[in-house]
């Protein structure tokens, strides 16, 4: 079995962001990246498939970004990823294109599951697995907190506003991890030591062959307002009224 | 009657002695010698067989006899190691006195005997056994022979009615019965021997003339004297033989692997040993993962255990309900140990492949001891400081939790802390431009604004993040300003020390932050530090100087009692603590570096009677975790299940209005454990900083 985990670089979500000087992004120079967190859960769930099955479970981690992204792409092995692939490029791409560059991977590496978080954090666009899933038309199901393999099915919950939503998917499939899915693990130095053996593919962003076609554009980037004001209300219908009244949104 | 005959120094010629082997013809003595070197063999088969086991360990650490034997005479033989627990302790120190006394008593008249046998003397002319060396030696003899068996007796009597926790087997009944059997027997012997030889001066075998005097009173004819005194001998002669053929079999292994403990091993409280990148290289695995990884020294360690339960008893996390109790993990790895004994003899018999016969055997990690045990602890060191027999049962736990982490099966908040602690440098993973938030609008100098610093205030993550924390950090530095002292604080450029992430077996991450922080340190000349945290103490005093970081190293509070005996912080006449006040003694300041008193002669100073201050049910260096150490910080616990619920109570009991800690870890969570039993407006939990500027009010610099 193989199983295919995309992950994304973001800033880490513990620093504070500023908005760069042109106002079209972050500032990103002094920022300390890692795995999206909801990555990092899909690549952990794959660890533990790998480690529960029976048969043999690769684990391929795939990253697409500039050539700093190794040392995200070393993180993922260290995890305990068998080996990564890094599609190189300076662009940004947005998650349609994702989805396309993904496309061409996954045909090349014939994976029997794709899994990947639901979300970036940095956007939070939460569209790449969906494009994914239909250019590659496969099953999909997304914010899933729990998976079980069998008899080449995922059984699988997802979580939604209404309740657990239990689903069963024929395989090959991409499924998105939600946060309850499970708490990644931490690597340490003999783990990072033996990721700095495993090999990382990388390939080119020209070399696979597709046109890269913008569907998002940047207009402005602004930092939210910092000055909040509180006040503290008596009772629910003094709050209920400033809420009417000076909030407007009842 | 027979007694009568005997009159004090009848006459001159009678020596003052005894005679050694009486009545005990030649062919009985070679019969007992044969006994006797039977009895050696089985004993050193029982020793033999556990020097197997120790020696499935690595080889050991250097062993320092000279300080070793220094430790051994001034705790082990001054029973010093177990005192101070009534009844337990009473019982020991006679039945180890009581030993100790008659076995170097039987190793005398040996020693009398060879030489008698080697000058060709017969047994009534003594070499040295006369006299008044005899006297002195009667009655010495005499007087622990009633100390052993007073303490058989206390202790048959504890295991009966008062048995506490410690672990009970059938077979110590057995000991303790054959040793006062022993005892017994030998008093009537001596007795018997009395009447028979008819000793001079017996009054200095006072406890032996009454039993004379027994014998005669049970009507003992004398052609009956000579009978009973050689049967009673060969009686107290085969028990005595077998009770040293089974010791090692007992739980009076301990007094073998015990004493070598003590001989061998520093009794050390948090210290870590570092690992070197080349030997994870060269293993590609961290700490023990096998029984085997272990020193030799460790696995001895495990026989020195009697089970007595005291470390149980201490267990902060035992008492909250958690899965750990480090007498358990000793004595669980000692169990497999003995398994992966029975295992690797079998595969050597069978001519088999050693690790695919191990493979089969149950393993140290899961099977014997679960990562949620190893998690568990608080690394408080209270089992440490409390065994008797020097055991560190903290130290089987660090060395596994060097394997978890290496084997990444660390998951959750604590690992996430630990990321955040690589990234961030702070465990809360906050922006390092935040770290010096704390001392806006204080105008704290700098190591850049003030570089010509006498002391450097370390104010360490929690002070510098944590919103009630910071708190603390600017009473300090009040404090400090207000005593005109020349000090400075690293700012932004402080990282965590690392300490918890080593506790918690993160050695490189440790060693990452510790290698950092000396660079820092030394680059700006630091040669003493002041901190209010007991965990970046202890890490400064005992873990930096692994890795070139040497320096003085004092706590804020025995700085700030400095200040005030120095006369440089004045404590105003005036000041009166409202209220009673408790304090907590945070286990890395009290037990693992013994400093009790400067905290509590510092609110003694501000407060307004001598009763203000309470002492609560464990306090100084046996002080009850607040749950925080060892990295169980980082862990989500539900309130009713926090391992510092107990100390909450304890201090809570006092009745005391306020709490007064030296700790950020412990600050934290006797606050939220005090807030959790719904008492937080009635006790209030504050630094003695913070408890000292509320009583000096010294102006902001």
């Amino acid at each position: 079995m193989k199983i295919l985990v995309p992950t994304k670089r973001v800033p880490d979500t513990d620093q504070k962001i500023k908005v760069s000087s042109d106002g079209t992004g972050v500032q990103t120079n002094t920022l300390p990246f890692i795995i999206n967190p909801f990555d990092a859960i899909a690549l952990e769930e794959a660890l533990r498939i790998q480690e529960g099955a029976s048969d043999e479970v690769e684990v391929i981690t795939v990253g697409i970004g500039n050539d700093e992204y190794e040392k995200e792409l070393r993180a993922g092995l260290a995890m305990g990823a068998d080996r990564a692939i890094h599609v190189s490029t300076d662009e940004l791409l947005d998650p349609w294109n994702v989805s396309k560059v993904l496309k061409v991977i996954v045909e090349k590496e014939a994976p029997d599951l794709v899994l990947m978080g639901k979300q970036a954090v940095d956007d939070d666009s939460n569209q790449a697995g969906q494009f994914l899933a239909a250019q590659l038309d496969w099953p999909q199901a997304t914010f899933i907190s729990k998976i079980e393999l069998a008899d080449s099915k995922a059984n699988v919950e997802r979580e939604t506003d209404l309740g657990i939503e239990k689903l069963s998917l024929n395989l090959p499939a991409v499924i998105t991890a939600d946060l309850r899915l499970n708490e990644p693990r931490y690597a340490s130095l003999p783990n990072i030591m033996k990721a700095k053996k495993k090999p990382i593919d990388s390939i080119p962003l020209t070399d696979l062959g597709i046109e890269i076609e913008p569907k998002i554009e940047i207009i402005s980037v602004e930092a939210p307002s910092s000055i909040r004001s509180c006040k503290k209300v008596e009772t629910v219908d003094e709050l209920l009224t400033l809420l009417r009244d000076e909030a407007k949104v009842l | 009657m027979i007694l009568s005959q005997v009159e004090p120094l009848a006459s001159e010629a009678q020596l003052l002695s005894r005679e050694i082997f009486g009545n005990i013809p030649p062919s009985h003595k070679a019969t007992f010698y044969g006994l006797a070197t039977l009895a050696m063999l089985i004993f050193a088969w029982g020793i033999i067989r556990r020097v197997r086991i120790w020696r499935l360990g690595q080889p050991g650490l250097k062993i320092d006899w000279q300080q070793g034997l220094n430790r051994f005479c001034c705790e082990v033989l001054t029973q010093k190691v177990l005192l101070g627990r009534g009844l337990p302790s009473l019982a020991h120190v006679l039945l180890f006195s009581g030993f100790v006394v008659l076995f170097i008593g039987t190793i005398l008249v040996a020693v009398e005997h060879i030489l008698q046998d080697l000058q060709g003397l017969p047994n009534t002319q003594p070499v040295f056994h006369y006299g008044i060396y005899y006297a002195v030696y009667e009655v010495v003899l005499d007087t622990f022979g009633l100390a052993f068996i007073a303490g058989c007796l206390l202790f048959a009597y504890r295991r009966a009615f008062e048995p506490g926790n410690i672990e009970r087997k059938d077979l110590d009944w057995l000991v303790l019965l054959t040793f006062a059997v022993i005892g017994v027997t030998g008093y009537f012997i001596e007795g018997a021997r009395i009447i028979r030889e008819a000793t001079p001066q017996p009054g200095f075998s006072y406890v032996g003339l009454a039993f004379a005097h027994l014998i005669e009173w049970m009507g003992i004819r004398p052609d009956q004297i000579d009978g009973l005194h050689r049967g009673l001998w060969w009686f107290h002669a085969f028990i005595s033989l077998s009770a040293i053929a089974v010791m090692p079999f007992t739980r009076l292994l301990h007094v073998f692997a015990g004493s070598l403990n003590w001989l061998m091993v520093p009794k050390e409280m948090g210290v870590l040993q570092p690992i070197s990148i080349e030997e994870i290289e060269e293993t590609g695995q961290m700490g023990v993962a096998r029984l085997q990884d272990w020193s030799w020294q460790r696995l001895l360690q495990l026989d020195a255990c009697v089970s007595c339960g005291r470390c149980e008893d201490a267990c902060p996390a035992h008492l909250a309900g958690k899965p750990l109790s480090p007498r358990d993990v000793v004595q669980d790895i000692k169990l497999h140990a003995e398994e992966v004994d029975r295992v690797t003899r079998r595969a050597k018999f069978l001519e088999k492949d050693l690790d695919e016969v191990l493979e089969s055997a149950s393993s140290l990690h899961v099977d014997t001891i679960q990562a949620e045990t190893l998690w568990s602890c608080t690394t408080c060191n209270a089992c440490v400081f409390v065994c008797p027999l020097g055991v560190n049962p903290l130290g089987y736990i660090t060395d596994m939790r060097r394997n978890l982490i290496g084997e990444a099966e660390l998951r959750g908040a604590p690992a996430q802390a630990l990321q955040k602690m690589q990234r961030s440098g702070n465990p809360w993973g906050l922006p390092v431009g935040d770290r010096f938030e704390w001392a806006e609008g204080l105008d704290v100098p700098t190591v850049e604004s003030n570089p010509d610093f006498d002391v450097l205030y370390w104010v360490g993550c929690a002070a510098a993040y944590d919103r009630r924390l910071r708190k603390v950090a600017q009473s300090i530095v009040k404090l400090l300003a207000h005593a005109g002292v020349s000090f400075a604080v690293l700012g932004e450029r402080e990282k965590c020390t690392g300490e918890s992430a080593r506790r918690m077996g993160e050695e490189f991450l440790f060693q990452e932050l510790a290698m950092e922080n000396v660079e820092t340190l030394n680059s700006h000349n630091v040669k003493k530090i002041v901190t209010h945290c007991p965990h970046c103490l202890n890490s400064f005093r005992q873990d930096y100087p692994q890795f070139d970081g040497h320096y003085e190293v004092v706590h804020h509070t025995a700085y700030l009692q400095e200040l005030i005996e120095a006369g440089k912080l004045q404590v105003p006449s005036d000041a009166e603590l409202q209220g009673k006040v408790t304090f907590h003694d945070p286990c890395y300041l009290a037990r693992v570096q013994g400093e009790t008193e400067a905290p509590r002669e510092l609110l003694d100073s501000v407060a307004n009677s001598p009763s203000a201050r309470v002492e609560m049910e464990n306090h100084s260096e046996n002080t009850l975790c607040c749950g925080g150490g060892g990295g169980r910080m980082w862990f989500d616990d539900a309130p009713e299940e926090r391992t510092g619920k107990a100390r909450v109570q304890e201090a809570l009991n006092t009745g005391a209005e306020q709490v007064a800690v030296s700790c950020p870890f412990c600050l934290i969570m006797m606050k939220d454990g005090v807030a959790a039993e719904g008492k937080d407006e009635e006790v209030k939990v504050l630094d003695v900083a913070e408890v000292l500027v509320g009583q000096t009010q010294p102006d902001p610099k």
